[in-house]
C-alpha cells in the first residue's frame, strides 16, 4: 500500500508542478505580493513595516487557501474528464488509495506552501528589523489546517459535478453566504413577519450554514492574533479545533467522494 | 477464464434523456489460453463489453466474471490483468518514462530501471523518454501503453485495437510478442477492426452486432463456414463446352479456372470421369474472416430487416 501511495502521490505532485492554471494562477498572486511589497522598501517607518508584513503574510495565506482548493478541485476533474483513472483502476490499487493518495498530495503541497510563506515572513521580519512574532507561525498553520478542509470540500464537490459548478458552488454558496441569509430571514421574522414561508426558508438557510463547511470555524476568536501576530498562551488551542475540524471534515468529504467514485456508472 | 452472461448496458443521452443501449444481452466465455477477439461494426459494443470485463462499467444487469471473480476497480485480480485501451486515457502531463514507471508501480510488482529503459528501447521510445505524453503523437502514446503491459508478462491481457496508430515495423514486432505471450500460455482478449490481423493471431472470434454476440466460435470453424464452393481447374482439352453449373469460369489456354457448387461435386466427378478431362486442383474455397465477417453481418441485417421490417443494420452506440 505505501509503493502505491507513493506512487500515486509523486504522479500528482508532477500534476500540480506542471498544471498551467495553477502556474498562471501563482504567477498572478505573486506579481499582486511583489507590487504590495514595494512601497515598504521605500519607506523606513517600523509600523508602515509591520503593517506591510501582516498584509503580505495574510495576501500570501489567501493566495494559499485559493491554491490549496483549486489543487483539490483540479486533481479530481482532471483525471475524471480525462478517463486516465482507467489506468489506475485496471491496476491492483484501490479506489481508496488513489483518493488517499490526492488528499494527501494536495495537503503536502499546501503544507510546502505555507512553509515558504512562514519563511518569507520571517525573511521580510528580518530584512525590515522587525521582531519575529509567534503569530506568524500561528497563522501559517491555521492556513494550512484551514487549506486542509478545503481542500477535502472541493474534492467532494469535483467527484460529484462539473468543476465550473462546483468552482461557482465553493465560491459563491458558501456557509458565510446562507449565515447573511440566516441573518436577514431572522431580522425579518423578529420585525414581524412571521409567516410559515419565512419560518421554513429561515430554517433552510440556517440549516445550510450549519451544513456547509467553514474554512476559519474560529476566525472571531483568533482575529487578535491576525492583527498583532502575537499569541495567547490560551490562544494555541483554537488551533488544535480547527485542525480537529478539518480532520473531521476531512474524513467525511472522504467517506462521500470515495461512494461516489466508487458508484459511477463509467470510469 | 472470462465469462459474460446476459450482460445489458444501457444508459441515456445528456440532453435528450434518450435511453441507447450499448451492450444487449451479451453472452461469452473466454477460455483459458485463449486468444480471443472481438469483431464487430463501430459502435457494436466491443469496447463497451471490453469495460465490462474490467469492472469499469457497471452492467445495468447480466453478470460478468474474470477468474471466478466479479471485477472491481482496482482489486487484486488486476496483478494477473494488463490492460490497453483504445484511446489515449494516459495521465498527458507525464513524460514517457514516468508513466511507464507509474504505471508499472501501481502493479503491485516491483520493476528496476533496467526493465523499463530495455522496455523503451525496445519500443523505440528511448531518446523520447523526456517528452510529455501530451506532446506524443497517438503512436507513441500506444506505444507507452504496449510497454506497461507487457512489464510484468500478465496472465490476462485486454487489448483495445492494440496497433492503431503503429507504424508497420512495431506492429509486425507487437504480433510475435503477443504470439511468444500467447504461448506462454496468457489469455488474450483483443479488439480489433483489422480482421486480417485477428486472422493471424486469434484462435476464437465472438462477432458483435447491436450489443450482443451474433457468432461466437473458432476461427478455424468461422474461415470455413459457408465452404458451399470448391474451386476447381481442368485441362479443358479445347473443348468449349463446360457444365453450366459452374461458375466465374475463366479460361487460361487448356486451363478452365471455376467455382464448383458442394452439391454437384459428385455429378461434375462423373463428368471428368466420362469426358476423361484432367482435373489439376479441386479444394474447397478458402473464406477469409473478412468474407465471413461480412457473411455474418448480412445475414443479420437480413433477420432485422425481416423482424423490423425496414432495413439497415441496428446499432448500438458505444461508450468512450
Amino acid at each position: 500500500m505505501a509503493e502505491l501511495l507513493k506512487a500515486n502521490i509523486l504522479a500528482d505532485v508532477t500534476f500540480y508542478r506542471r498544471s498551467r492554471l495553477l502556474l498562471a494562477f501563482t504567477l498572478v498572486f505573486l506579481l499582486i505580493t511583489a507590487l504590495q511589497s514595494l512601497p515598504p522598501l521605500f519607506m523606513n517607518s517600523g509600523v508602515q513595516n509591520f503593517n506591510s508584513l501582516q498584509q503580505i503574510v495574510s495576501t500570501l495565506n489567501f493566495f494559499i487557501l485559493i491554491l490549496s482548493a483549486g489543487m483539490g478541485l483540479l486533481i479530481i476533474s482532471s483525471h475524471l474528464r480525462n478517463r486516465s483513472l482507467k489506468m489506475v483502476f485496471t491496476k491492483p490499487c484501490r479506489p481508496e488509495i488513489w483518493l488517499l493518495s490526492a488528499f494527501l498530495s494536495a495537503g503536502a503541497m499546501s503544507l510546502f506552501l505555507n512553509i515558504v510563506v512562514l519563511g518569507t515572513g520571517v525573511l521580510l521580519s528580518a530584512l525590515w528589523h522587525l521582531p519575529v512574532r509567534v503569530g506568524l507561525i500561528f497563522i501559517s498553520a491555521e492556513a494550512f489546517v484551514a487549506s486542509l478542509g478545503l481542500i477535502a470540500y472541493l474534492i467532494l464537490l469535483a467527484m460529484v459535478m462539473h468543476p465550473a459548478v462546483a468552482a461557482i458552488v465553493a465560491i459563491i454558496f458558501n456557509a458565510d453566504l446562507f449565515y447573511q441569509f440566516d441573518l436577514w430571514t431572522k431580522a425579518a421574522v423578529r420585525s414581524g413577519n412571521s409567516s410559515l414561508a419565512l419560518r421554513m426558508v429561515e430554517r433552510l438557510f440556517h440549516s445550510l450554514y450549519i451544513l456547509l463547511p467553514i474554512v476559519y470555524p474560529f476566525d472571531k476568536q483568533t482575529q487578535n492574533i491576525h492583527s498583532s501576530l502575537r499569541v495567547l498562551g490560551s490562544e494555541w488551542k483554537y488551533l488544535i479545533f480547527s485542525f480537529g475540524y478539518a480532520l473531521a471534515l476531512s474524513a467525511f468529504c472522504y467517506c462521500v467522494s470515495l461512494f461516489a467514485l466508487k458508484t459511477r456508472n463509467h470510469i | 477464464m472470462i465469462f459474460a452472461e446476459d450482460v445489458h448496458v444501457h444508459f441515456r443521452t445528456r440532453f435528450l434523456r434518450r435511453k441507447v443501449r450499448a451492450l444487449n444481452g451479451l453472452t461469452l466465455e473466454v477460455r483459458d489460453g485463449d486468444f480471443f477477439a472481438l469483431v464487430g461494426q463501430n459502435g457494436a459494443g466491443k469496447s463497451t463489453a471490453m469495460y465490462c470485463f474490467l469492472g469499469l462499467l457497471r452492467p445495468t444487469s447480466g453478470k460478468v466474471e474474470i477468474m471466478g471473480q466479479v471485477p472491481e476497480l482496482g482489486c487484486g485480480l488486476y496483478k494477473d490483468i494488463a490492460y490497453l485501451p483504445e484511446e489515449p486515457h494516459y495521465h498527458l502531463y507525464l513524460t514517457v518514462e514516468e508513466a511507464t514507471r507509474y504505471y508499472s508501480s501501481l502493479s503491485g510488482k516491483r520493476v528496476s530501471d533496467k526493465a523499463i529503459n530495455e522496455s523503451l528501447e525496445r519500443l523505440g521510445l528511448a531518446q523520447f523518454k523526456t517528452l510529455p505524453l501530451a506532446k506524443c503523437s497517438k503512436g507513441m502514446k500506444q506505444k507507452v501503453g504496449i510497454a506497461q503491459c507487457l512489464i510484468h508478462e500478465p496472465k490476462v491481457l485486454f487489448l483495445d485495437e492494440p496497433t492503431r496508430g503503429l507504424d508497420p515495423l512495431i506492429v509486425r514486432e507487437f504480433r510475435e510478442t503477443l504470439r511468444e505471450i500467447h504461448q506462454r500460455g496468457a489469455t488474450i482478449v483483443m479488439n480489433s477492426h483489422v480482421l486480417s490481423e485477428i486472422e493471424m493471431l486469434a484462435n476464437r472470434v465472438a462477432i458483435i452486432e447491436g450489443g450482443k454476440v451474433v457468432v461466437q466460435d473458432d476461427l478455424q470453424n468461422l474461415l470455413t463456414l459457408n465452404q458451399e464452393l470448391y474451386r476447381v481447374i481442368f485441362d479443358g482439352n479445347g473443348n468449349g463446352a463446360v457444365p453450366e453449373y459452374l461458375t466465374a469460369v475463366e479460361r487460361t489456354g487448356h486451363l478452365v479456372r471455376a467455382f464448383l457448387p458442394k452439391a454437384r461435386l459428385s455429378e461434375f466427378m462423373e463428368v471428368v470421369r466420362t469426358s476423361g478431362l484432367l482435373l489439376h486442383e479441386c479444394s474447397l474455397k478458402k473464406t477469409s474472416l473478412e468474407e465471413s465477417f461480412f457473411n455474418i453481418i448480412k445475414g443479420e441485417a437480413m433477420i432485422t430487416e425481416n423482424a423490423n421490417g425496414r432495413s439497415g443494420i441496428s446499432s448500438g452506440v458505444g461508450v468512450s
